[in-house]
């Protein structure tokens, strides 16, 4: 787990630092990522009660736009997002009067949880991934999920960039075919 | 309202911003008040002029001053979600233990008669009480200048926030007032004071700074 994390701070930080400077477009864009992972986040931990994760997604994408100015350009934007994320969830928590146990994680885990959506997606893909060869599957792993490029996949597996390259397209192609026949 | 509806009326009237901090102009007015409080409710020492001639009581405003500083310091990183206050709290115990360290060097120095005479002055019973009576006058305004930062601890940031205030009232309290000149006094009973400031100011922070 955890790939493309990476990647994902870079883009996130990026965001942040050119809607601070007044850019709408990129604000939009960052409220808009940070949603789709947000939502996900509250929903695991508001077990029971997820009908609340709109509304505390809401309140943490108003906190995140009305406390812009407290983000340090020179820190990673991630751990930012989820020290305010955890805060809101902590306040939540307090408000319903129970006690805020909320444990201290990474901060990755808000992104972590948004590259995969659910259990169920990730179930499905690992059905739909386990007909292929071990070394072909992992290949296809790193350059369709793990965002990894070709050449970098194909380095981190064994194979030559054009091996790597075929085997890609085969495997789409069994796939695709796979999920062909299960819907017939 | 809808998520997709909030997101595009927070990014419509977007406009850049500067690194939040504490408003220094409101730091400054909260310095202001805490003289006045001191002139006004203690009365100035009335050797005033000639006693700000000599060192001791600008040894003692550096010791109340950085420790102000080191608190707002820690305030400013405690009101920053994510970013870790321990370095300013370090700080702010480097400060108090090298005041301590001070003071009893200097006692140990004394003859044995004096030793207790030199650390409970003459006013040790009122004078932590007094930086918390100024204090209660620096505070509000200093809170005030933190409202634009967004502390994820509200308690220990209301703790960093009542020892600035604390800070300053010392340094008021200390430079206008107080004729107490041993490093063993300051030290004990002016720290105290101010950590008193810093706890109402932790029980205030938990329902005041919360966002």
């Amino acid at each position: 787990m955890g790939w493309g994390v990476v990647d994902k701070e870079a883009e996130l930080k990026r965001l942040m630092l050119r809607g601070l400077d007044g850019d709408p477009v990129a604000w939009r864009v960052l409220l808009s990522e940070l949603r789709a992972a947000l939502t996900p986040f509250f929903r695991r931990r508001l077990a029971g009660c997820e009908a609340d994760a709109e509304d505390l997604v809401q309140d943490c994408l108003i906190a995140i736009h009305a406390k812009r100015a407290t983000f340090d350009r020179s820190l990673p934007f991630t751990a930012w997002a989820y020290a305010i994320a955890r805060y809101k969830l902590i306040d939540h928590f307090r408000r319903l009067g129970r006690r805020a146990d909320v444990p201290l994680e990474e901060a990755s885990v808000l992104l972590a949880e948004h590259t995969v959506e659910d259990g169920v997606v990730r179930r499905d893909l690992k059905k739909v991934l386990s007909i292929l060869p071990l070394r072909q599957r992992r290949l296809i792993e790193d350059v369709r999920i793990g965002g990894f490029s070709l050449a970098e996949a194909a380095r981190r597996n064994g194979f030559t960039e054009g091996a790597a390259k075929v085997s890609v397209h085969r495997s789409m192609k069994t796939l695709s075919a796979s999920v062909s026949t299960d819907e017939d | 309202m809808k998520t997709d509806d909030l997101i595009d009326a927070l990014a419509a009237g977007l406009e850049p911003v500067r690194p939040a901090r504490l408003d220094p102009a409101l730091l400054a007015w909260a310095g202001g008040a805490a003289a006045v409080a001191v002139v006004l409710l203690l009365g100035a020492r009335s050797d005033l002029a000639q006693a700000l001639q000599a060192p001791t009581p600008w040894l003692k405003a550096i010791y109340t001053a950085t420790l102000a500083q080191a608190a707002i310091w820690a305030a400013m990183r405690l009101g920053r979600p994510g970013v870790d206050p321990r370095p300013a709290l370090f700080a702010l115990l480097a400060l108090v233990g090298a005041a301590v360290t001070w003071g009893g060097i200097e006692t140990a120095l004394k003859p044995p008669d004096q030793r207790m005479a030199g650390w409970l002055g003459q006013t040790w019973d009122v004078c932590g009480l007094n930086i918390l009576l100024v204090s209660a006058f620096a505070g509000p305004l200093v809170f005030l200048s933190a409202r634009r930062l967004a502390p994820t601890r509200p308690t220990a940031a209301g703790l960093a926030l009542g020892l600035a205030s604390g800070g300053l009232a010392a340094t008021a309290y200390g430079l206008l007032h107080c004729g107490e000149a041993t490093a063993a006094f300051v030290a004990t009973w002016y720290t105290l004071g101010i950590a008193a400031a810093g706890l109402i100011g932790a029980a205030v922070g938990r329902f005041a700074l919360r966002w």
